[in-house]
């Protein structure tokens, strides 16, 4: 018993002890004071090997935590735990901005800014990139089998086309609110920003119809597996999704609406007011921005880059995406939008979603 | 009866082929060399290498056996301490600390998180590895309580009454007359806050802070995408538990010959 | 002797702090509103109200029940035949039947949730089916050793002792066996009802989005919406409606012993 009790405890020492001189590079002792650095971002969402040759490059402890939607993470936030590096979508930087959560970039360290893509730079939702970095890009569209749905009526029919009894069971809803509603919402030929009350309404009308009629299966990214795999025929998909999507599976095609037109986006990488270590996370955003880091992210990932060179690589012939329809996101469409921030659209879409769910 | 026994194997054999699927799934496309999930397309490393390069799988790992080892120490000394103090004492306090103990065994985990989160929160304490093990010793020790309990209640109190005549401290009467006899009842104890610790999903997802996951929270958030890669993780865990549930049950039938020997003396 | 009574002690302000405390903050926050301070706290059933006017809401909540009820009831059914079958065996045999039947239950029960998700990719089973599979899948080891512990601690003369009175296989089931295992079905039902009822990660991760139960509720409320209030009061609601489905159980248990 002493015996069993006492190898126990050693046990539980050593362990404590190499728990604790992990803990301790906490108080780091090098330029930035720190040599922690806490990243939140999206599940499967950055290169193989690139928090890897950041911490032997810096020499410093990465620990990176997923997050699944601008909302969790922002949750996270609001509920005091501190991270350096996030990597939130448009509207959602806008809030962070106006409810005073981000900090500057520090231009001074940031100095690969000239490698960004310049479609990407001086959006609404930050117009100088005062705080923010941009990361990936793209917008959404739907994902569809050539063999099962007709190239015609996804074209002809758009939006609509998720509506399309013919295809019935066959289809994956985007699990969020804001995109769905952003789906009825060009549909139906509104703003996706709209405050009408009624075109939400109306919008909220047609997602039920679509729950009804169809039998959708509501998912985010389990959605991405499930056309490789061709559990389901079509879903509304994100292009880098998409693109992934098409080059695992060659029978799928992506549609990005014209008429209608559809959400363009951007995820940036932001660092928030109370960072622990925002020096070594403005290095983070800096290297992140070199070519091989972002080389090795786009190829990961499937998203488009931020970074002018590899985007402009990954599409060549003999590139990663060489004639992918999903890749490159287009630019000049005036029915395309950029999410705006809009607290109280947001908790009514929000609430009218959990009803389409279960309606 | 006789008769339809071999109907009754069937069954059982039918049950734990459902119960073993699962498991044996994961172990076979562990070894996949593709990211197919319904089709074995041949045998290799690949997602194993890629495992043991994952950063955030291992620290996962590391940090699921770090809070499970501390957890299981510190609620099992907190435990049996305080389940000998308890057989002791005045019905009124033992009734209300049984009471207060079954509210995390009864509660659904997830209020039991919610309200360890809300708590750390209010308190303005970060989140992250002190209260992920904070609340991971929180809701083992009532289970170590409740297996030790019936172990005191067979103990015979004019032993350590008798021990403390003779001249032994306390600690001594405790250490050697009480602790031996409830040792079964300690060993399940820690067995169990172990395992509890180690599977922990729920308040784990409530309570841990950035960068700070053990495996469960790691697979709950970042298996959105088929990652082959959890399936050599899921293999890992399943060979370790194996080993360890060997040695658990070996161990204690030599010990019981030992015993049986010993008594044999007497 | 009564020195060890100190022992306790410390336990006493610990569980008051650790365990009593956020219980407690449950229900002030299940009864306050958003952005109340602590110093300002104004009493509110707003939370309430708003669950249970909205038939979306009570639909969850109905469905969480209906889902661990059949999953309790499956359970059951095809649990007990094999815990009785298992019952039957040689003494070595036993043994080493519930060593198999408790091992799955050592491994981590989201490794085995996404185990069932890639096995099931391809099924084309609806999302609710799906479900069903993974919750009977988790709980019935729970059922089974329980109503296995019940039978093997019965006293095989009685069923002998039946038998000479006249009754038949059947008879002497129904009249001692059944009987004297509910107790081991009523731990069983404890055990897989009361985790059924608020399970989110197994909707979660093999129903996709589309099949919602009120622990889903409760995670969503906390970890998206950061209604911290709102989310709370859905926690209490289910607490309470575990709490007297639970009485009920045991009720039935006693009544039985009454007879």
């Amino acid at each position: 018993m002493k015996k069993f009790i006492s190898l126990l405890l050693t046990l539980a020492m050593a362990l404590t002890l190499g728990a604790c001189s992990s803990d301790d590079a906490d108080a780091g002792n090098n330029e930035y004071g720190c040599d922690v650095l806490n990243v939140y971002n999206w599940g499967v969402y950055i290169g193989e090997d690139v928090i890897n040759n950041f911490q032997d490059e810096f020499n410093v402890k990465v620990n990176y935590s997923l997050f699944e939607s601008n909302e969790a993470m922002y949750t996270k936030i609001l509920g005091g735990s501190h991270y350096d590096v996030l990597v939130p979508s448009d509207y959602m930087i806008e809030r962070m901005i106006e409810e005073d959560l981000l900090q500057p970039i520090d231009k001074n360290i940031v100095t690969n800014l000239d490698n960004l893509y310049d479609g990407v730079l001086n959006k609404p939702y930050d117009p100088d990139n005062t705080y923010s970095v941009p990361y990936f890009w793209g917008n959404v569209g739907i994902v569809y089998d050539k063999t099962i749905v007709s190239e015609d009526d996804v074209v002809s029919q758009e939006w609509e086309v998720l509506r399309n009894e013919k295809y019935k069971g066959q289809i994956y809803m985007y699990d969020s609110e804001r995109d769905s509603f952003m789906v009825a919402l060009k549909a139906l030929g509104y703003s996706m920003n709209t405050e009408n009350e009624d075109e939400i309404n109306e919008a909220y009308e047609w997602l039920v119809e679509l729950d009804q009629k169809m039998e959708p299966a509501y998912a985010t990214d389990e959605a991405i597996d499930g056309l490789i795999f061709g559990e389901k025929a079509m879903g509304v998909m994100y292009s880098g999704d998409a693109a992934y999507i098409l080059s695992e599976n060659e029978n799928m095609a992506f549609y990005a609406p014209e008429k209608s037109g559809t959400n363009y986006w951007n995820d940036a990488m932001v660092i928030p007011s109370n960072a622990d270590c925002p020096g070594l996370a403005n290095e983070f955003i800096n290297f992140v921005l070199e070519y091989d880091q972002s080389y090795d992210n786009a190829a990961t990932v499937g998203y488009a880059s931020s970074n002018a060179e590899v985007l402009a690589d990954m599409t060549a012939a003999g590139g990663d995406f060489e004639g992918n329809d999903a890749y490159i996101p287009r630019e000049q469409n005036d029915k395309d939008e950029v999410f705006r921030n809009n607290e109280p659209v947001r908790e009514m879409i929000s609430e009218l979603w959990i009803k389409v769910k279960n309606s | 009866m006789m008769k339809k026994k071999p109907l009754s194997k069937l069954y059982l054999a039918i049950i734990l082929l459902f119960l073993y699927l699962p498991i044996v799934y994961v172990v076979v496309f562990s070894f996949n060399d593709s990211r197919s999930l319904t089709h074995f397309t041949g045998f290799s490393l690949e997602w194993y290498e890629k495992m043991f390069g994952n950063q955030m799988m291992m620290d996962a790992i590391y940090y699921t056996v770090i809070i499970a080892v501390i957890a299981t120490v510190v609620s099992t000394i907190v435990g049996t301490i305080t389940a000998i103090g308890l057989s002791k004492s005045r019905r009124l306090i033992k009734e209300s600390i049984t009471q207060i103990n079954n509210l995390p065994m009864l509660n659904p985990e997830i209020v039991t998180a919610i309200g360890l989160m809300l708590f750390f929160t209010a308190l303005n304490i970060r989140l992250g590895f002190i209260t992920l093990l904070l609340a991971h010793i929180i809701f083992c020790i009532p289970y170590v309580i409740l297996s030790i309990m019936p172990k005191l209640r067979q103990v015979d109190d004019n032993l350590a009454e008798a021990a403390l005549d003779l001249g032994c401290t306390p600690f001594k009467a405790l250490y050697k007359v009480i602790i031996p006899q409830i040792l079964p009842g300690i060993i399940s104890g820690a067995l169990i806050a172990f395992t509890m610790s180690f599977d922990d999903f729920v308040i784990s997802y409530f309570v841990t802070g950035p960068g700070i996951n053990n495996i469960s929270t790691y697979v709950y958030t970042s298996v959105r995408r088929i990652d082959p890669t959890v399936n050599a993780l899921s293999t890992l865990i399943v060979i370790a538990i194996t080993a360890i549930l060997i040695v658990v049950n070996i161990v204690p039938l030599i010990k019981e010959r030992k015993f049986k020997k010993h008594e044999e003396i007497y | 002797m009564k020195s060890f009574r100190r022992m306790v002690y410390p336990y006493i302000i610990w569980a008051g702090i650790f365990i009593v405390i956020p219980m407690l903050m449950i229900v002030f926050y299940a009864f306050s509103k958003e952005g109340n301070a602590v110093m300002t706290v104004s009493f509110t059933l707003d939370n309430f109200i708003r669950f249970f006017s909205d038939s979306i809401f009570v639909n969850v909540l109905l469905r969480s029940l209906k889902l661990a009820i059949i999953t309790t009831i499956i359970c059951i059914v095809i649990g007990y035949p094999c815990a009785y079958f298992m019952a039957q065996l040689k003494p070595n045999s036993q043994t080493l039947m519930v060593l198999l039947v408790t091992f799955p239950m050592w491994i981590n029960m989201l490794v085995r949730t996404y185990a069932w998700r890639g096995l099931l990719i391809e099924s084309g089973l609806s999302p609710e089916l799906k479900v069903y599979i993974g919750m009977i899948y988790n709980f019935l080891p729970f059922m089974i050793l329980q109503v296995y512990t019940s039978l093997s601690k019965m006293d095989r003369d009685l069923i002998t002792a039946a038998h000479d009175l006249g009754c038949d296989n059947k008879k002497a089931f129904l009249k001692v066996t059944l009987p004297l295992s509910v107790p081991g079905i009523i731990s069983g039902i404890t055990l897989v009802f009361l985790p059924a009822v608020s399970s989110f990660f197994i909707p979660r991760l093999l129903g996709g989005g589309s099949y919602v139960l009120v622990g889903n509720l409760v995670e969503n409320y906390f970890v998206t919406t950061g209604d911290w209030n709102f989310g709370s009061a859905i926690s209490l609601i289910m607490t309470v409606v575990i709490l007297i489905s639970m009485y009920f159980t045991r009720k039935f248990d006693y009544s039985k012993e009454d007879r």
